[in-house]
């Protein structure tokens, strides 16, 4: 039998879609009133990982293009990657399944459910901006807890991939 | 032998310690009035979201002329301005809603200019040889600084260590102005300007927490995000207030009750105050005296150091700054509220 070819321009352009979600979350993206310049801080190798926040680290450079505003934080960069690259393999595996009628359509979305906790996660930089978003007066008093949030999505979308393959997911480059 | 001299070597160090930390925390301030003990506000900490110095103060801060920032800063934005020994300082809110602390020095001094977006508090004040740093908590929604000598936590609104080797120490405030850059730039156009250049990349364009022209987001909120100790309804819990504190007693004045006054007097036991508005600036000025005050609003001018008359000589200037009223009260449960109303 033929294995299923799921959509790649699909999956690409909504793992895309999520990089930015998530930069703009944690603030490293932004629209805003801004001009056109560069900045970069002296170059210390500590500055890679001095952290802002649990799972959120300092930027060491920042371009702002006309109404576009990005702060350059390759820790930062390497975590949006990481949960981009589990997402677009839980979106593959959720459409190949799905076509293959092994898998319904809530089940595929429920296999990507690990990405909301990492959108949120974007808050815990900020909570109040998150606490905010959310409208929920006195959530402030577990803003402790959204520190668990990023390494919880990560592993709801590493269970999720490993559970899709258990159900016969097909190997993306012949790996994962 | 050589165990008794390890442990009197010991001792020794660890007094010195001790005292060293003791000189290096920040200079005794007066004693406020306080509606909690110091262990119940440290047991009412708890985590704001970023951990310590999640937040960065800013440690070397770099200053431009007024012209300069121009260039940045737009005449209606909110700027916290400072006038001490003869120097005048301009802090714009947009930057310090995301550091929160400026560890500067004027003239002879080392000062901190604290500010606190969550409840729309600037304060001054002297640290000494030390600085201050944000430790990531909050107490009562209001931003808990510590000190880098003793590592004691501070909070910002009372004024006072309330845990660490420091606890029950209160600072001394240094008078920070909430006004616009325009009203700022009028009264000292001499003025220098924080400029953006804090050793952070931040997008300064943008307030995480929504705008105050228009007032937008958690500022416009009726929201308290945050437990708080004590909560009252009288007045909406984010209307900006002017609060000032003795020893004995905590006076809020509202703001737009202020607006409406050239000068206002209240009267607490033998404390006798008076609050001057300062229209230039759109804030208030306030005095304290033994006897009661008279004074003629027509006699009133404004210079760089604020209000000026014959009979302000020998009154004792009291720190006064802006609030959010919710916060305020949850300090200050005992609070006076200056709004209009008829006091009892």
């Amino acid at each position: 039998m033929a294995r299923p070819n799921p959509d790649k321009l699909l999956i690409g352009g909504l793992a895309v879609l999520y990089a930015l979600l998530y930069l703009y979350a944690i603030g490293d993206l932004d629209i805003a009133r801004a001009g056109w310049n560069w900045q970069a801080l002296d170059w210390q190798w500590q500055r890679l990982w001095a952290r802002r926040g649990p799972w959120y680290f300092e930027a060491v450079a920042m371009l702002e293009l006309g109404v576009l505003v990005l702060l350059i934080s390759p820790a930062n960069l390497v975590l949006a990657g990481l949960l981009t690259l589990l997402l677009a393999l839980n979106l593959h595996g959720a459409l190949a399944l799905r076509a293959n009628a092994r898998c319904s359509l809530s089940q595929g979305a429920a296999s990507s459910a690990g990405l909301w906790p990492a959108l949120l996660a974007g808050g815990a930089c900020c909570a109040p901006s998150l606490l905010l978003v959310l409208g929920i007066p006195g959530l402030g008093a577990f803003v402790g807890l959204f520190a668990w949030l990023l390494p919880l999505s990560l592993l709801l979308l590493v269970l999720s991939r490993c559970w899709q393959r258990r159900r016969g997911a097909p190997r993306v480059l012949r790996l994962l | 032998m050589r165990s008794s001299h390890r442990t009197l070597f010991q001792a020794l160090a660890l007094s010195l310690c001790i005292s060293a930390s003791a000189l290096a925390v920040p200079p005794e301030g007066p004693a406020r009035l306080l509606s909690a003990s110091h262990e119940a506000y440290a047991s009412a900490m708890l985590s704001g979201g970023p951990g310590k110095d999640g937040i960065p103060a800013i440690d070397s801060p770099h200053f431009s002329d007024a012209a300069s920032a121009n260039g940045f800063l737009d005449p209606q934005d909110i700027v916290f301005g400072v006038f001490h020994q003869g120097q005048a300082r301009a802090y714009p809110q947009r930057i310090l809603v995301w550091h929160e602390i400026v560890n500067d020095s004027l003239g002879a001094d080392g000062l901190s200019i604290t500010y606190c977006p969550l409840t729309a508090t600037a304060v001054g004040f002297k640290r000494g040889a030390t600085s201050l740093g944000v430790s990531g908590k909050l107490l009562n929604s209001n931003v808990v600084m510590y000190d880098r000598a003793s590592d004691s936590h501070w909070s910002q609104i009372a004024g006072v260590a309330i845990d660490g080797p420091a606890k029950g120490r209160s600072l001394e405030e240094v008078r920070v102005v909430w006004t616009t850059w325009a009203r700022w730039q009028a009264r000292h156009p001499q003025t220098q300007v924080l400029t953006r250049a804090t050793g952070a990349l931040r997008n300064y364009n943008r307030d995480p927490y929504g705008s105050y022209l228009p007032l937008q987001g958690y500022y416009a909120d009726p929201g308290v995000m945050f437990p708080v100790m004590h909560q009252d309804s009288r007045l909406p819990t984010k209307r900006m207030i002017l609060g000032f504190r003795t020893g004995r007693v905590a006076i809020a004045v509202d703001r737009a009750h202020l607006r409406e006054q050239a000068v206002l007097s209240y009267r607490h036991g033998d404390e006798h105050f008076l609050i001057i508005r300062d229209e230039q600036l759109d804030t208030g000025w306030v005095y304290r005296s033994a006897t009661p005050i008279e004074l003629d609003p027509a006699s009133l001018r404004f210079t760089a150091e604020g209000p000026q008359a014959a009979e302000l000589e020998g009154l004792e200037p009291l720190n006064a700054f802006d609030a959010m009223w919710f916060a305020w009260y949850a300090f200050y449960p005992q609070t006076v509220l200056l709004d209009g109303s008829p006091q009892p």
